[in-house]
Formats: structure tokens, sequence, C-alpha cells
């Protein structure tokens, strides 16, 4: 996927976390529960950050490489996208 | 069991609605449910579900958009956080109440038409609506509103699949709903004139197969298959009392939108008790919650805790016990029950949806 790419949350499709930490996509359909690396990706996607701002972003603040990160944030952003939660 | 947490609510606001679709889930005694819930309890419904952890709140009925107070019970919900979707027919979402509910903070809408085109949905509708769900559908998208377009499928229009699908093109629709009739309420009534064939689900397959390849990354497109026509169940609900509940119009709280049609259970209401507690504790929630109830084949099947014994609604209908496994399941006992609604001819009338109940 294009570095300079900014994916956004599609119309319809808000992010929330909970007191309890435990982080979710709120769709039309219904809840989404989202894994702790998809909700620190999905904290970071706000129609501004690219694709490389975001795996920066996550690479500063997590234990992990450029190389996975990279590839676990475009696997998620795809996969999201086919699904119409997310635009890129 | 300990309850687990409650996420969706679905809020029946009323049951009256200017069509009268053959196919609505509705229940048949429509009539009986017309004392409906004043707003300040519906407000109150709305902040103890926001307390109980619930997020994402449904706003249907019949046509919720007859009440006049929705914007008021939208905002309310939005305040308190919760996921707003409003589930209409359309016909009377103008230009001011769309905006009303906008500024309340509404975040998704959902519009059904019956058919493609004005004669045929007009006539399904018996009432003329089409070209009015048109506008409106025409409205939320100059909004550029999340709206998902929902069509419910039977014998009498699912061979215009192609052409549904065209109309939401044409409408920049991002998110297509093709749902194949279930059959509760008035649908359950009309069941012997609504079941699709099977030439036409294959047909329907095909089409959908293509339009989805055609049409990847611009629409989606979910084709809900029939329960008559899969081997295993659905996991209604996601099981009842786990995830979903459903308030009517005039109060009771129901595992899922059909169940007042199961006549042994008792359904408690939102004026008697708070809605945490009949969640958790109350007889009918309780009675098929998790795995414990499930007479065989269900209870030693390694599929029971992902389709949950399928839809107890469904089986009260086929078998009158609510606690059988839902008849569509193959490896049900019952089974032949749904083989042999599959084998009638479709010439039964249809009866439209009407207030005061068919003889």
């Amino acid at each position: 996927m294009t570095a300079t790419v900014v994916p956004r949350m599609s119309r319809g499709v808000r992010f929330r976390r909970d007191s309890d930490g435990s982080a979710m996509l709120l769709v039309p359909e219904g809840i989404l529960r989202l894994n702790d690396s998809a909700a620190a990706t999905l904290e970071l996607v706000n129609g501004t950050r690219t694709l490389t701002a975001i795996v920066d972003a996550l690479c500063a603040r997590y234990a992990v490489t450029r190389e996975d990160a990279s590839r676990d944030v475009d696997d998620l952003i795809e996969r999201l996208s086919r699904r119409g939660y997310v635009d890129r | 069991m300990n309850a687990p947490r409650a996420t969706s609510l679905l809020c029946e606001l009323t049951y009256r609605c200017n069509l009268q679709c053959p196919y609505c889930y509705n229940p048949l005694d429509l009539d009986s449910y017309r004392d409906e819930l004043p707003t300040e309890t519906w407000l109150r419904v709305v902040a103890e579900a926001a307390a109980m952890g619930i997020l994402h709140i449904g706003l249907s009925g019949g046509e919720p958009t007859l009440r006049r107070d929705l914007p008021e019970i939208v905002a309310a919900a939005s305040r308190a956080g919760l996921y707003t979707n409003l589930i209409t027919q359309g016909t009377f979402l103008d230009d001011t109440r769309l905006d009303e509910l906008l500024a309340a903070g509404l975040e998704h809408v959902q519009i059904s038409i019956q058919a493609p085109t004005e004669a045929l949905a007009d006539q399904i509708a018996g009432t003329r609506v089409h070209a009015n769900k048109e506008l409106a559908i025409e409205r939320v998208m100059r909004r550029n509103v999340a709206l998902t377009l929902n069509c419910v499928l039977h014998r009498g229009n699912h061979d215009a699949i192609a052409d549904v699908i065209a109309f939401a093109e044409r409408h920049g629709i991002a998110k297509l709903e093709l749902a194949n009739v279930q059959f509760y309420g008035w649908a359950y009534r009309n069941r012997a004139a609504l079941l699709p064939t099977r030439d036409q689900i294959d047909r329907a397959l095909d089409v959908v197969a293509a339009a989805r390849a055609r049409l990847a990354g611009r629409m989606q497109i979910a084709y809900v298959l029939p329960d008559y026509f899969g081997d295993r169940p659905k996991a209604c609900m996601n099981g009842w009392g786990r995830a979903f509940l459903t308030v009517t119009p005039d109060g009771r709280v129901l595992p899922c939108p059909a169940a007042a049609a199961i006549r042994t259970l008792h359904f408690e209401r939102v004026q008697d008790r708070p809605l945490a507690e009949i969640w958790e504790r109350s007889d009918a929630f309780v009675a098929y919650r998790g795995t414990a109830w499930m007479p065989e084949p269900c209870r030693s099947c390694d599929r029971r805790e992902i389709d949950w014994g399928g839809c107890r609604c469904q089986a009260f209908l086929l078998t009158g016990d609510a606690g059988a496994t839902d008849p569509v399941c193959t490896l049900s006992p019952e089974h032949e029950r749904v083989i042999a609604a599959l084998g009638v001819d479709g010439g039964a009338p249809l009866v439209p949806r009407r207030m005061k109940q068919p003889v």
C-alpha cells in the first residue's frame, strides 16, 4: 500500500475505548471488538495521518520493528477497507 | 449462569406504520400495542441502557419517525455516547425531520425499499410510497450521512435483485443489504406466498457474486440467505440474552424482536423493573441463556456455542416448544416441518399488514 495514503474511518464508523481499556469499532451493523494491536493502530487513524505517520507513531510507542508494524497496519487497513469500515 | 454484558438495544418506538408490507416481522396483534411508552420513559430506558454498558441503539418500529419525540430520544442516546441507528422506511424523512435528527446526533440511517421500481414497490407496500422513499434516499446522500439501503427479498421481488443493485448504484449507495424475509409475525402468516424458490435463490447468488466483483471498493452487498434454505441455524441474536435486547412500544423487554410470539414466556416491562435487572434476572432472559437449557442434539453438538441452538422464536412457531432445537437445523428431529414448508406452492393470497388483526 502507498505510504502516503491517509486512511480515515468511513461514515457511520466510530472508534471507542471503554473505561476498562477494551476497544471496539461501533458500526451500523453493531460492534466489532478490537485486539490491542488493531486498537493501537485505529486510535491513530484521524483522517490526517498517512500510513507512514501511523507506522512511525506505533514504532515510537511500542517495541515493534518497522517491518512488522508496517505489514500489520497494511493488513488491518486492507481488511477493514474491504468491509467498508475504513476509507483510503 | 451470570448475564454477559448487553451491547445492543433495539427500541421499537411504535408499531404504527403507513405501509402494509406482508413480510413485516412485527406481531399480528399490532392493535394491542397502541398504548405507547411516553417520552420520559424512553429517555429513562436510554439512560439505563447506557449505564449498563450498552453501546449501540437501533430506533425502529413500525415506523419510528411517526413519533414526534424521536429527535429528543436520539439526542439523549447520543449524549450518553450510544451509537444511534435509525431504521426507517423513509416516507416521512423530509428535510426538516432529517436535519433535526442529524442535529440530535444521529449516526446512521437505514432506509428500506420494497422493490427497485415504483409499480412493484407500491404494490408490495399496499400504498404509494416509492417515490417518497427515493427522495429521502437522495436527501440522506446529499448530507453525506452514512446510509444502508435495505430490501427485504421474497418470492414476489426476488427476481428483481439485479435492478435493486442498479438502483443502489444509481444513488451512490455504499452499503446494500439484500435480506431474505425471515418468518415471524406477518411474514410467518404469509409464509406460503413469500418463500422464495430454490431456483430464485441460486440465480440471486450468481447475480450477487457478479455484482460484488464489479462493485468491489464501491459498494458492500450483504445477501442474507433465508434460514429455511440453510443446513445449520443462524446464531440468532448471537445467542438468547447474550448481547441484544428489544423494548416494544408498550415497554415489554424481549431477547429478540420476534419473541413476543412465544406465548409460554412472560416478558417484563420497563415500567415495572429496571432494564438491567430484567436483562440479568428476569425469567424470560434466563430461560434460554447459555447452553444448560439445551436438548439433544444441541446439548452435545460442537456448534452449541456457535449457533446457540438457533432461533427460539422459530423453534416455537414451528414446533410449539421454544426450547426445541431450531428446526431449520438438519439435525433437528422436527426438520421435516421446514422441508414441508418448502414444498408448499405459493398460491396463497398475501394478507397485508394492518393494525387490526386478520381473522
